[in-house]
């Protein structure tokens, strides 16, 4: 993947040089092998931080709402995922058009980084990533690992929708072709399968463990008022009280004040320190969403209504 | 939407009633709120988000 990396890079000094954008955000080596950060880049010489590989899970998208009111451009590096938050953003008016540059980048999924760095040698460091199709080996100095992608990937990209990004002004190397190692719904359907008291126990074991963070609120790129109701003092809609109760009116909330506009991107789940599955209240919806209304994901098409925000006559109504 | 989350975290099916009633429909507004009284009667008090305000 040392060939996307370089295109990334050319590409991003070009803009940088030719002052089309002051800013590319993309993805940066991390601390640790498996890990990478976001980066910041504002000069063509600093386009050498810029990486792309299997360990590129963050979603940059939400980065774009804090220069909206700055001037001058932007360019961001965006996975398929990541793509339909940008369209999102821009669909809510968050964000405008002619601020941003998207670079695409085909994405032949992201490895879980807690799997690899457990199988790793911790002071390796790394040399190179390899798509194999069906695996990744990662190359480093003490050594090489081959990783399926089936056991080590992010749920997300178990059942990647788009691997290619649905809005790009340029795309890196080829795009790829949609390949799912299990069922989008399979996980929620088997909660949904459970007795009303399983069900209960199951979120309440979940819901009982949140620190009330707000991490999973702070990644998501759906989450963008700028006075959330989590925060509101006056009225207090929600208690700060970290128990059982409150965190469960929180996770509802959270999950309804989304509902058909999120993007399926996992962020929220992957950033919870508590490793609530928080994508799981989403996918609820997403499943519900296509079962009663046949609607896309959010995000996969620009210009699609929220599917919470549009009427149509032949809506099943089931409160009339 | 919201019933069908809150039955899948465990409240149970018709513990929150949403039903359209016009301003000029008396009739349905009595029937309709007689329906959940009983309905919630039936369910017995709510055992989820009821910790106590310190
Ligand atoms: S969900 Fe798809 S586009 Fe997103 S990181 Fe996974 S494989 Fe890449
Ligand atoms: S990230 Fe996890 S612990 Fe933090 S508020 Fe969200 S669910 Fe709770
Ligand atoms: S709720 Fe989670 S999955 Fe949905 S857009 Fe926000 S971060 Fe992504």
């Amino acid at each position: 993947m040392m060939n996307l990396t370089k295109q990334i890079r050319e590409q991003a000094k070009k803009l940088l040089e030719e002052k089309k954008v002051d800013l590319v955000i993309g993805f940066g080596q991390g601390t640790e092998l498996a890990r990478t950060t976001p980066v910041f880049i504002d000069s063509p010489e600093g386009v050498s931080a810029l990486t792309w590989g299997p360990f590129c899970a963050n979603n940059l998208a939400k980065y774009l709402v804090d220069y909206k009111n700055a001037p001058g451009n932007v360019a961001i590096v965006v996975k398929g995922c990541d793509s339909r938050s940008v369209i999102r953003l821009l669909d809510d008016n968050q964000i405008s058009r002619d601020k941003i540059v998207v670079i695409g980048v085909p994405c032949a999924g992201q490895l879980e980084w807690q799997k690899v760095a457990d199988e790793v040698k911790p002071d390796a460091t790394l040399k190179e990533t390899v798509d194999n199709g069906d695996s990744f080996v990662v190359k480093t100095s003490t050594g090489d690992h081959t990783f399926n992608k089936k056991d080590y990937m992010l749920h997300r990209c178990l059942v990647c929708e788009n691997p290619n990004p649905v809005i790009a002004d340029f795309t890196i190397g080829e795009e790829l072709p949609v390949k799912n190692y299990a069922e989008r719904f399979a996980e929620v359907e088997e909660l949904e399968q459970l007795g009303l008291e399983e069900k209960s126990a199951y979120w309440d074991k979940q819901f009982s463990r949140c620190l009330r963070c707000y991490a999973c609120r702070n990644v998501c790129s759906v989450c963008t008022c700028e006075l959330c109701v989590f925060d509101q003092m006056k009225p207090m809609w929600v208690s700060k009280r970290t128990n059982l109760s409150e965190n469960t009116v929180f996770h509802i909330t959270r999950a309804f004040h989304v509902a058909g506009r999120c993007v399926d991107c996992g962020e929220c789940d992957r950033v919870c320190p508590m490793d609530i599955p928080i994508r799981k209240l989403n996918q609820k919806i997403h499943k519900d969403l296509k079962d009663l209304f046949d609607s896309p994901t959010p995000g996969s098409k620009e210009g699609l209504l929220s599917a919470l925000g549009e009427f149509s006559l032949g809506d099943p109504e089931e409160f009339m | 939407m919201l019933k069908r989350l809150l039955e899948y975290v465990g409240f149970e099916p018709g513990r929150l009633t949403a039903r359209w009633i016009s301003a000029s429909e008396g009739a349905k507004f009595a029937s309709t709120m007689d329906e959940v009284t009983d309905k919630i009667k039936s369910l017995g008090p709510n055992t989820k988000m009821r910790d106590e305000i310190l």
